[in-house]
């Protein structure tokens, strides 16, 4: 048991640190030019320049504070994105990634099940989730400490934590996407463009007459924004989130086992 | 209790069929070919057997499990050997890290010993092992787990001659011990090696189920013959001879260059045909002629191989046939054919 899983952890171990780098480094940018770029901003004039249904979807309302500005700037392109881009793609070619170049047969040759190789895939995804997550809050929460631009370590903790059932979440997406799917590139792209479109819906939605379209928007269930500037958790959120994982991975397990890997 | 059973086993893809109606069973410790040329079914039958794939209609058993249990096949698979055509690796890990990840699923009773004979460098990545590394290290991962029957999908591909003779060598000691094999093959040299019996395939269907050594007996023998003189066909229509060619004249014999010294001017006919009776009447009448050389061999099972692909335009058989074996051997570097060559039983008498 977990063989598999500990296999495709380590190897998703490489990757996993680059990503890491590559957002710890931005995170750092951001922290060092925050302070400058704050002193700078006129939220009054910037609010009034722009429309206000376009304020209302880029928040520039709250952008002005350390907070505002690492929410918007890091966490909502870096992780509801980038991160949650990175992890769809990952999970979208985990099984249709082994079919199509023959791995899956040398692996369901074992004495395995496919629920079983299916779900301990999936478990390795929580490499590139954690270490991503860890890595960055440390690079943050230290940063914002050396400029003088604290962030309450609680909300900095909380918009990491509450972004792993976001993260889960189009990791399961990316599963079932893996197993549906003819082909390891039909999969990616369908992961990816489907975290895109949604994020799009719920960013162009919020706040006006298609308001209940990002209903259906993983994104509307984490809101980094909120978290940072207002200590507004969503708990009930993270459980929609949560209950939307299991359903689309029992889902994922029950088409795989039963399809014919070809 | 067959090792493997099959009833009515069909499996299409979508309109495509792969394989239809086929039944046949592996008795335990036997070596069952599968043969077939390239597209005939053989891959769609294995992956079947092995689940990967659910049959559109029919049954099956391995082991004694039905291939649509799941969970009964998943345990029988711990004492199932694969050893799939185009062994297909995680290439960014080191053959090392493989054996490790695969022997803690399936279990490892014997990879240093099967090490010794199929060495692929461990310590690389696979992602820069040639294509017979990576078959070598497939076969230990076949074997590792020292299972009782073994399912291999064109076993020999990408290993050479030397190894391919050395697989086939283990192929048998294996047997010894109490194993059964069941794999594919479009090489009958090897089939005809290591194979108690054979089920040839065809468009997806058996079409033939015997035991190789009937099978040889009932293809004959090929007769060569470089007659001094000249000699027509129909000298050589005794019982028992099949399509007898003549050809020839002076000087352009084909076998001259393996006849003893003959003289310049004297005319020759070379002689061949297919023989399936006793060897006194064959004799008796060769020795009417001035034997000049003699060539007795097996008759190879190509000929009676493409007898039961049924092609009527012998050329059009001959050039698929040729082409399958252009394609093997590109990717074979040729192994086969040393090893046919080998093998073939062969009595040739000088005069």
């Amino acid at each position: 048991m977990f063989e598999t899983a500990r296999f495709e952890g380590e190897r998703r171990l490489t990757g996993s640190v680059v990503v890491a780098v590559g957002l710890s480094a931005f995170a750092a940018m951001m922290v060092l030019i925050a302070p400058a770029i704050l002193d700078e901003f006129d939220v009054a004039e910037l609010t009034e320049s722009f429309p206000p249904a376009l304020v209302e979807a880029m928040r520039l309302d709250v952008i002005a504070t350390i907070e505002g500005f690492m929410a918007l700037e890091l966490y909502w392109f870096g992780w509801l994105l980038v991160l949650g881009i990175y992890v769809a793609y990952n999970a979208a070619s985990a099984i249709a990634g082994d079919i199509d170049d023959g791995t899956m047969d040398t692996l369901l040759a074992a004495p395995v099940s496919r629920w079983q190789v299916l779900f301990e895939k999936y478990l390795s995804l929580l490499v590139p989730i954690l270490v991503v997550n860890v890595v960055v809050l440390v690079v943050v929460y230290g940063g914002t400490q050396l400029v003088d631009e604290p962030i309450a370590a609680a909300d900095l903790v909380a918009v990491h934590a509450l972004s792993i059932p976001y993260l889960l979440f189009w990791g399961a997406f990316g599963m079932l996407a893996s197993v549906l799917a003819p082909r390891r590139v039909v999969a990616e792209g369908v992961a990816a463009g489907a975290l895109v479109a949604t994020f799009l819906v719920e960013t162009v939605a919020d706040g006006t007459d298609l308001d209940w379209l990002g209903l259906v928007s993983p994104t509307r269930y984490y809101d980094p924004v909120a978290i940072l500037t207002a200590s507004d958790y969503n708990y009930t959120g993270a459980a929609l989130l949560f209950a939307g994982t299991a359903v689309l991975l029992l889902a994922s397990g029950a088409w795989f086992a039963r399809r014919d890997v070809q | 209790m067959p090792a493997i059973q099959t009833h009515g086993l069909t499996k299409y893809y979508g309109d495509v069929c792969g394989v239809e109606d086929l039944s046949f069973s592996v008795e335990e410790g036997e070596v069952f070919g599968f043969l077939g040329p390239n597209g005939a079914g053989k891959t769609t039958a294995i992956r079947t057997l092995m689940g990967f794939q659910s049959p559109t209609e029919g049954t099956a058993t391995v082991l004694d499990a039905d291939i649509t249990d799941t969970a009964a096949l998943r345990r029988v698979r711990a004492n199932v050997g694969y050893l799939p055509s185009e062994p297909g690796f995680n290439e960014s890990v080191t053959g090392r890290r493989l054996l490790d990840y695969h022997g803690s699923l399936r279990g490892d009773v014997r990879s240093d010993e099967l090490l010794e004979l199929f060495d692929p460098p461990l310590d690389r990545r696979v992602g820069e092992y040639s294509r017979g590394n990576k078959q070598m290290l497939a076969i230990v991962m076949a074997f590792m787990h020292d299972p009782d029957l073994l399912i291999m999908d064109e076993p020999t591909s990408g290993l050479d001659p030397l190894k391919q003779e050395e697989f086939l060598e283990f192929i048998r000691a294996e047997q010894d011990r109490g194993k059964t094999f069941f794999f594919s093959s479009h090489i009958l040299s090897e089939v005809r090696k290591v194979c108690d019996r054979i089920g040839i395939i065809r468009e997806g269907r058996l079409v033939e189920l015997e035991d190789v050594a009937s099978l040889i007996d009932r293809s004959g023998k090929t007769v060569r013959a470089n007659i001094g003189g000249s000699v027509t066909a129909a000298e050589f229509e005794i019982e028992g001879a099949h399509d007898v060619t003549v050809s020839g004249g002076p000087g352009s014999t084909e076998s001259a260059g393996d006849a003893p010294e003959v003289d310049g001017d004297e005319e020759s006919t070379s002689v061949s045909f297919t023989y399936t009776g006793t060897y006194e009447p064959l004799l008796t009448h060769l020795l009417e002629y001035e034997l000049l050389d003699l060539a007795i061999e097996e008759a190879p099972l190509e000929d009676v191989f493409m007898r039961f692909y049924g092609d009527h335009d012998a050329e059009a058989v001959v050039e698929r046939v040729e082409n399958g074996r252009e394609e093997t051997e590109a990717g074979d570097n040729g192994g086969e054919e040393t090893g046919d060559d080998e093998t073939r039983d062969t009595e040739t008498a000088d005069v």
